[in-house]
């Protein structure tokens, strides 16, 4: 056996990384008569003998169209469906099941309405008024009015509450919020935020229902959503949600009921789309997708998005204090083979800029090309002639680091940076490493311009992870904020992308697609660029 | 035997306590406690202190300690600081899925390792006895997610019989429950197999070329009659202890044969909570599997003993 708990042993470590998923309990307990035909397993294989009895517990067949989705990342107990606290990408599938925000962003990050009819703000914008949708009830009859957009605000900003949706609020004073009436919502802002409506589209602030005890939010909560939570456990799979019948858009949603796993495994993944076990899953291994794109059985679907997959470099250690230092590092990228090798080409080309250039306010100058005598010079100039020794951070925590760091490492080599990987399990990654080193990989899902812009780069941003601290950049952002001409903020905007491409401490070299896939017979999805944004409602089966 | 179940109780007694201890100052001992894990990238300092008060986590770890013990020995285990649901749910809802795929293979390991060892045995140092042995070892040696993938790839995505995933919600009957088990039941049986057919086919050779035997098949008695009623039984000694053992590692350690077909295990539920520093589950479940690991140890014994009257006179 020696054989065998070797590589055991030798697999741990990656699979520490994930805090994976599971189901259980529908082997314990009969569920209340299913959304589907199904059967469950009683605990009666309490003797571990050959043939111990299984009782059978045949649930009533239900009628009805029963979409299967998996995820490509780990659910596991820490899994939850209260929108304060949504952090893995399968809590924010579950919210956004059941639950509706009051704006969401479009595919270029644009705001558009979902909960709020319609808004409009004061000259100055810092006084933003939302009139909400007439007629929208929450699951359990209860009318969608102001005093429930309050009290999720105002649950949000509650130190009390423990969310990290405060932080992404940190615009918004929670005793100027107010409601004039059933149907208004007004914000009193400290500070104008010119793009308020898609600041406020951000993963937490799903509205959820006033008067409804706080520890049911987790497994029981009840929203205004095309889908109604119907079972969620912690750690137990599948999560199962049925069909709202009351929900306000026409039409919607076009399947009975939803069921929720995770697949953290790609190549599980695949194999399980291609032999049909689930209707429809995204995050899929980016190389080697070649196979399922040619079989007929299956749709796969790639999206271009900002997300960011970057090394990112404290701009205040030595060596990367020293901006030639950061430039050489810069020059010795190869993006294209980046997309090609890191991305297996499903990707788009990066400049060092987290606002990608098809985002509104993003840059549309070519990329920088890679030039190893200019790295070299800027190297010798910095007094590193003889070559410059670092030390990167990498994980399995993200998909694409370790070839990131390790194509990375290769480009560097030709210009005399010598590059030494450092590999931590993906569970301590970003506990113990990220913001904790001084060159490590990082990812950011995609954003709109300024939250881009703001979340890991203004100085006194919780997250700032190159120590970039500057007040003239910190002034751009401030300004472009507070300026209501659409053209003059974007340039505000742009001289703060620019200043960040020369001399910040991020490298990015690619934008990674979003690849998903359906089985053939499923109509009517695509992948948000906005991860966490997730729309089912519309999904259908052709057949 | 009774003298013997005693002992060994009083001794299980004694090891849980101990498991629990190490355990439970091991993880203390590790990096990071679960409130850094339940928050991850989203920690800031405020929410982490606010956290570890709810998770009673601010408190000092042998008052944490003696609290758990003291619910452990009435029965209460506690709530799983991740999920905020009572341990037990869990763990036994685990166990149940692990059982079932445990007796599964115990299904096809038993009748197996028995067959091939006196198919092997009987048949030593001709074309088959070489082919099998050279089969169940290279079952042994391949690790089980190689073979895992193997069998999906050719089982269950190049010829459609069985689904790739053993995800167990989705059965319908007793024979779905068979197909959808197949794979990883024959993987791990697989990585089983090799030893105890090994052990039993050098045993029973050396017990085929005893006196006794000689004497029995002199006496004229049938091929098959001393073969299974006098060879057999003490040849499988070792073996069962090699069972035992196997089983053990079949509750606990085989998450790589649960993540490669996604199947809700026990081992999966530990590695998760040991990455999440989920201590009552890790508790309770490591607990379980040394209860398991005691029990048959001590089945192996005494079926040994059963087995052999030589032991059980002394």
């Amino acid at each position: 056996m020696l054989g065998e708990w070797g590589m055991t042993r030798r697999r741990l470590a990656s699979d520490l990384a994930m805090p994976e998923p599971s189901m259980t309990e529908a082997c314990m307990k009969p569920r209340v008569p299913g959304v589907s035909r199904r059967v469950f397993l009683a605990g009666a294989a309490g003797a571990g003998l050959a043939g111990a009895p299984y009782v059978l517990r045949r649930a009533e067949a239900a009628a009805g169209k029963i979409l299967r989705i998996a995820s490509g990342e780990a659910d596991g107990t820490k899994g939850t469906l209260d929108p304060a606290f949504s952090q893995q990408d399968d809590d924010a599938t579950r919210v956004a099941l059941v639950y509706e925000r009051l704006v969401i962003l479009d595919e270029t990050f644009a705001p558009r309405p979902q909960l709020a009819d319609s808004w409009s703000t004061n000259a100055t914008g810092d006084e933003w008024t939302f009139k909400l949708r007439r007629g929208v009830r929450f699951h359990d009859g209860e009318p969608f009015t102001a005093r429930h957009v309050l009290h999720t605000y105002r649950r949000l900003l509650d130190p009390a509450t423990g969310s990290p949706g405060r932080a992404s609020l940190s615009a918004v004073d929670p005793k100027g919020i107010e409601a004039p009436d059933d149907l208004t919502v007004r914000f009193r802002l400290p500070q104008p935020v010119v793009q308020f409506p898609a600041y406020i589209a951000n993963r937490f602030t799903y509205v959820v229902r006033e008067g409804q005890p706080a520890e049911e939010y987790r497994t029981k909560g009840i929203g205004t959503g095309p889908f109604k939570i119907k079972h969620f456990a912690p750690g137990e799979e599948p999560s199962v949600f049925v069909r709202n019948d009351d929900y306000w858009r026409p039409g919607l949603p076009k399947v009975d009921g939803v069921e929720l796993r995770s697949i953290p495994d790609g190549a599980a993944q695949v194999a399980a789309i291609a032999a049909g076990q689930i209707d429809l899953t995204w995050d899929l291994p980016r190389v080697g997708l070649a196979r399922l794109e040619a079989n007929p059985e299956v749709k796969v679907i790639s999206v271009r998005t900002p997300y960011v997959l970057s090394m990112s470099m404290w701009v205040d250690t030595p060596p990367f204090n020293d901006l030639r230092v950061r430039q050489a590092m810069k020059y010795v990228i190869d993006r294209e083979k980046m997309v090609k090798l890191v991305l297996g080409g499903h990707g788009q080309i990066a400049d060092d800029n987290p606002v990608a250039p098809w985002v509104q306010y993003g840059l549309t100058e070519p990329a920088r090309k890679r030039d190893i005598a200019k790295a070299r010079a800027l190297l010798a100039e910095a007094g590193h002639g003889n070559g410059l020794d670092v030390e990167l951070q990498t994980s399995d925590a993200v998909i694409g680091f370790i070839e990131l760091a390790t194509l990375y490492q290769a480009m560097a080599a030709e210009a005399g940076i010598n590059v030494k990987l450092v590999k931590s399990p993906a569970g301590e990654y970003w506990d113990n490493i990220w913001l904790k080193k001084p060159f490590v990989c990082s990812a950011w899902s995609g954003r709109a311009a300024d939250e881009a812009l703001s979340v890991p780069y203004l100085s006194d941003a919780e997250w700032n992870e190159t120590h970039w601290r500057r007040p003239d950049y910190d002034k751009l952002i401030a300004e472009a904020r507070r300026t209501v001409e659409d053209g003059k903020r974007g340039e505000l905007y742009r001289q703060a992308e620019r200043m960040l491409r020369e001399e910040g401490g991020i490298l990015i070299p690619a934008f990674p697609d979003a690849i998903g896939a359906t089985r053939a017979n499923v109509a009517g999805w695509s992948l948000h660029p906005q991860k966490f944004s997730k729309d089912f409602s519309q999904v259908e089966f052709t057949s | 035997m009774a003298r013997l179940i005693l002992s060994r109780s009083a001794l299980a007694l004694i090891s849980l306590l101990a498991v629990s201890v190490i355990i439970f100052w091991c993880v203390e001992w590790l990096p990071g406690d679960a409130a850094t894990r339940i928050l991850g990238r989203d920690a800031t300092a405020q929410s982490l202190a606010l956290l570890r008060h709810k998770l009673h986590l601010d408190l000092p770890g042998w008052q944490r300690y003696l609290t758990w013990l003291g619910g452990a020995l009435r029965g209460d285990f506690g709530v799983s600081l991740v999920a905020d649901r009572p341990v037990l749910d869990y763990v036994r809802g685990r166990a149940a899925n692990t059982l079932t795929l445990a007796a599964f293979v115990l299904a096809l390991y038993v009748p197996l390792s028995v067959g091939l060892g006196l198919w092997t045995a009987v048949a030593r140092g001709r074309a088959a006895d070489h082919v099998v042995s050279v089969l169940v070892i290279f079952g042994m040696c391949v690790p089980e997610y190689v073979v895992g993938i193997l069998l999906t790839m050719v089982f269950a995505l190049a010829l459609p019989w069985f689904p790739p995933l053993a995800l167990i919600d989705q059965v319908h009957d007793l024979a779905g429950l068979l197909r959808v088990l197949f794979l990883p039941a024959v993987t791990l049986t697989a990585a089983m197999t090799a030893y105890a057919v090994r052990l039993m086919r050098e045993n029973l050779i050396d017990v085929l070329d005893s006196g006794y035997v000689q004497m029995a098949r002199l006496k004229g008695l049938p091929r098959w009659r001393v073969l299974l009623w006098h060879a057999l039984p003490n040849a499988l000694g070792p073996a069962l202890n090699v069972t035992a053992l196997n089983i053990a590692w079949l509750m606990g350690g085989i998450v790589v044969v649960e993540t490669v077909f996604n199947f809700p295990g026990l081992g999966r539920l530990l590695v998760d909570s040991i990455s999440l520093k989920d201590v009552p589950v890790i508790l309770a479940a490591s607990l379980l599997l040394t209860v398991v690991y005691i029990l048959c140890n001590l089945a192996a014994d005494i079926a040994s003993l059963l087995l052999n009257p030589k032991l059980r006179a002394g």
